[in-house]
Formats: structure tokens, C-alpha cells, sequence
């Protein structure tokens, strides 16, 4: 313990006494989990959309003109048990037209020149949301349209597979960065800790000739690289959090569908970046410090 | 306390110590002498284990030393005291800082390491001087800074390489002095110097080395 409290106390004389390349090497690693976060908040932002998106999101089963009361039982019957579906519809010819005029308002009249009911009844029916996959939709979609009664069945592939591709990309283009800023993180604390290391080392060889352990010498170098891993999180952080709320307080004055997009961040954001750059930085001057030999 | 048996040190092919034999008794106090360049301080390395021997054995304070393992070595040297010709001292640590260091190494409480060193540096007369940083003292006040660190975590055996090389007669003399003092406490003292006054008229083994090896041991 009185080791610890030792070396938390060089560490920090240490940190203050080359407090310029401290704050070079602390500015740089919030740069690089700044990235990162901003990375994990636009995927948050974008997982969120689509989470609200998919509540609407349904497919619209157009049935056959003139289709009995039986083979439409047998249909509504068949979705209600269809374990992927989260809803089910019933939209009936009428209330289709009544749908429609409700939305076309005074030129609703246009459609008086029909003398019968030009529309479908149809199922509106909603996935549930680990089924929101371009695939597994245009899969199922497939399987309804083969059923008895079913004219066709329509869903917005379009908007699916581009906001799916976009949420993929995020997340693969999110592993490659960030392990390459998390592999960066590692070498610039390690280069920081090793030119302490360096220009330490009489003070090291006296210590290793009056006894001290291998702890004793590598523990204040450990703990001043993972002080500058915490530090710079924690900068990461509140940059992130002014940059979040400048946008959100600032920008949606003049352009309010930013809201739709972002929602506020919750605090647990914060704690992947500032647990993983505290973590990588103390990885680094692990390796600094190396192997100590007498 | 120190037992050689018929060690040998070569540094890659030029042979720096050959078959040495000797045993320093616990309780003594001895002088290892001879030109420069001779094995003097490769022979006190030997002892803290900053080289190690190709040949031979070596027991210190009944440490193996062909047997010791890397990670044992620290404690060894807290059983072994050394004083540098240069000195060795922290420049950005106080005189009381450089004398406690040597007992935060052995994680010794707070207090007791206050005390303890301002026991020591009474000793070596540099109380006063427990706030001044290194570089403002003299080459025989950075000596007794050194020799306060050396002793104040009481080890077993004190080492000494030169330890007047930089002093003047006088400040010599004094270090001298205080050498006698720890060696009369009960510690074992081996000196490796080239300066024939220090061990003139004292009564003590003195072991010359000549072409790497032992010539010749007297009593001074």
C-alpha cells in the first residue's frame, strides 16, 4: 500500500514536471477517442432511427379482387400465428377508400368516376425488429406473396437496404478505426513513457542498486501512463458532450429535423471511450517499461 | 560474509579477474587495492551482483550467488550497502529525500524513516543540510550523503569503489573516519581504492590485485 501511495505520488510530480509532452501525448489521445466516440454516437443515433423507424415499418399484403370471406380468415388466421410478425391488420375495401379519401381531402372527388371500389383490402402487418434485415424481409415477403389470395406485397426495400448497408458500414468501418486509434492510443503513451523511462535511467540503476524491486521502479511509470490514458478520456469526453450539446442546443434553431435524427446522450456513452483509452494507455507503458533486469 | 572461490570474470575475451580465492569475515574491514584497470570494481560488482562470474562461486551474506534468481536480487542488495566514486545521488531529491529513499525501497512506515534519517544524517554531520538539493553540496558533503544512504537501512556488508577518488586529504580522512565507525557498529567493510594513505597505519587486511589476480595480501 505505502509502495502505491509512493509511486501514485511520483507519478503525478512526474506529470506536472513534463507537463508540456504530457499534454501533447494527453491532447492526442482525446483526439483519437474523440473520433471514436463521435463514431459510436452517429451509429447510436442511427441504431435509434432505425429502432423508431421500424415500429412503422410493415408490409402490405394486397389481396385478391373478390376473394371470399374463408380464404381471408384462413390468411388472417395464418399471420396471427406467424411467430416473425409483431401486428396484424385487417384493412378492409371499404376502409381503404375511406383511408384514401380522409388523405386526398376536397379531390377525393376525383375518384367518383369509379363506379365500383378500385381498391384491395389488404393485411397490414409489422416485423418484429431483429427481422428488420433486407434479406430476411425480402425472404418473407417472397413466402406471403406464394400464398392462396395474395395478389402482391409491397415494404420499402429501398430505404431498408440503404439504411442496413449504412448501419453496417458504420459499425465495420468502427472496428477498423477504432482499433487503429486504439493501436496509435498504445504508441503514443508508449513513446511518452519511454522517454520518462529514458531520461530517468541513472535515477532507475540507483534504484535497482539500493534494492528496489522490479514493482517499485515500473509501478509510478504504469500509473503515469494510465493517468494520461484517464486524463485524456476524460477530455475525450467533455469535448464530446460540448460538441453534442452545441449541436443539439445550437443548430436545431435554424434546422430543426436535427432532433429527429439525435437524441440527448445517455451518461454510459462516455464509458466504452474513457474505459478503453485508460486501458490502452496503461497497455502502452506496460510495454514502455519492459523487462527489468539487474 | 563474503566467500570467493576461485572465481573468474572475462569480458568477452580479455580476462578482468582470474581465479580468485578469498573470504572477507563477517565484523571486518578490508581494502581491496592495486592499479586502474586491475578487476577492483568488477570484484565489488561481483558482490551486488551487477556481473556475474564465469567461473568459481561466490557466497554473500549467504547468498548463492550462482544460484540467485533475478527477482532475489533486490533483496541481496539491501543486505549490501555500496558508495559510489560518483556519487550516485538524486539531483531532484533533497538530502533527506536521497538518504529515505533507501528505506521506502524496503517499505518502511513513514515516521520510522523520518527518524531514522535524521538519526543518520546526525551522524554523518549534514543535519543541517537536509533540505539542500545535491548539486549545492561539496564533493565530501555528496561522499556523506552517499555513505548516510549506504547505512541507513543498516545492511549487513557496506561497499565502497573509491570513495575518496574525487576528495581532498582532509575530506578523505573524515569519510575515513566514518567507515571505521559503521565497521565498528558490526558491519563488514570492503574498500576498493588506489589511494595508498587510506590504508596506511590501519591495521586492516589489505588485498592487492595485480594482472587480474591476487598478488598479495598485508596488513596496512
Amino acid at each position: 500500500m505505502r509502495i502505491l501511495i509512493y509511486a501514485a505520488a511520483t507519478a503525478l510530480k512526474s506529470l506536472w514536471h513534463e507537463k508540456w509532452i504530457n499534454l501533447l501525448a494527453v491532447l492526442s489521445i482525446s483526439i483519437g477517442l474523440l473520433i471514436i466516440s463521435a463514431f459510436l454516437t452517429i451509429s447510436q443515433n442511427l441504431d435509434s432511427v432505425l429502432k423508431r423507424w421500424s415500429k412503422d415499418f410493415g408490409l402490405i399484403v394486397y389481396l385478391n379482387e373478390g376473394l371470399n370471406r374463408e380464404t381471408e380468415d384462413i390468411l388472417r388466421d395464418f399471420f396471427q400465428h406467424d411467430s416473425d410478425l409483431a401486428s396484424v391488420k385487417y384493412i378492409s375495401k371499404d376502409q381503404a377508400l375511406q383511408d384514401l379519401r380522409k388523405i386526398m381531402g376536397k379531390q377525393s372527388l376525383a375518384l367518383e368516376v369509379f363506379e365500383n371500389n378500385p381498391l384491395p383490402a389488404s393485411f397490414e402487418l409489422t416485423l418484429k425488429r431483429e427481422l428488420l434485415n433486407p434479406v430476411l424481409v425480402e425472404r418473407k415477403a417472397a413466402e406471403i406473396r406464394h400464398l392462396t389470395g395474395v395478389e402482391d406485397v409491397q415494404y420499402g426495400e429501398k430505404w431498408l437496404s440503404s439504411l442496413s448497408t449504412l448501419a453496417n458500414t458504420m459499425k465495420v468501418s468502427a472496428i477498423f478505426l477504432g482499433s487503429a486509434i486504439f493501436i496509435a492510443i498504445a504508441f503514443i503513451t508508449y513513446s511518452t513513457i519511454k522517454i520518462f523511462f529514458y531520461r530517468r535511467k541513472d535515477e532507475i540503476e540507483t534504484l535497482k542498486l539500493l534494492g528496489a524491486t522490479r514493482t517499485f521502479i515500473r509501478l509510478p511509470f504504469l500509473l503515469e501512463g494510465l493517468l494520461i490514458g484517464l486524463l485524456a478520456s476524460i477530455v475525450s469526453s467533455l469535448g464530446l458532450f460540448g460538441i453534442y450539446s452545441l449541436i443539439m442546443n445550437k443548430i436545431s434553431e435554424f434546422l430543426p429535423s436535427i432532433n429527429i435524427i439525435m437524441t440527448p446522450l445517455p451518461i454510459k456513452t462516455y464509458f466504452p471511450a474513457i474505459l478503453a483509452g485508460t486501458f490502452m494507455s496503461f497497455i502502452g507503458s506496460i510495454i514502455a517499461v519492459g523487462k527489468i533486469r539487474y | 560474509m563474503i566467500h570467493f572461490t576461485s572465481v573468474s570474470k572475462f569480458y568477452d575475451t580479455d580476462i578482468v579477474l582470474k581465479d580468485i580465492s578469498l573470504t572477507i569475515n563477517k565484523g571486518e574491514l578490508a581494502f581491496v587495492t592495486g592499479p586502474s584497470g586491475v578487476g577492483k570494481t568488477t570484484l565489488l560488482k561481483l558482490i551486488y551482483c551487477a556481473e556475474r562470474p564465469d567461473e568459481g562461486e561466490i557466497v554473500v551474506a549467504g547468498w548463492d550467488l550462482k544460484k540467485i534468481k533475478q527477482s532475489a536480487i533486490p533483496f541481496l542488495r539491501r543486505n549490501v550497502g555500496i558508495v559510489f566514486q560518483d556519487f550516485r545521488l538524486l539531483a531532484n531529491k533533497t538530502v533527506s529525500e536521497n538518504v529515505a529513499l533507501a528505506l521506502r525501497i524496503h517499505d518502511m512506515h513513514p515516521h520510522e524513516i523520518k527518524e531514522h534519517v535524521s538519526e543518520v544524517l546526525k551522524e554523518v554531520k549534514l543535519k543541517h543540510k537536509e533540505s539542500t538539493y545535491p548539486y549545492h553540496l561539496s564533493g565530501g558533503e555528496q561522499q556523506r550523503v552517499v555513505i548516510a544512504r549506504a547505512m541507513v537501512s543498516k545492511p549487513a556488508v557496506l561497499l565502497a569503489d573509491e570513495p575518496t577518488g574525487n576528495l581532498d586529504t582532509e575530506t578523505s580522512e573524515t569519510i575515513m573516519n566514518l567507515f571505521k565507525e559503521i565497521n565498528a557498529r558490526g558491519t563488514t567493510v570492503l574498500i576498493a581504492t588506489h589511494n595508498d594513505a587510506l590504508f596506511h597505519g590501519t591495521g586492516r587486511r589489505v588485498i592487492y590485485l595485480k594482472e587480474a589476480q591476487i598478488e598479495r595480501e598485508v596488513v596496512g
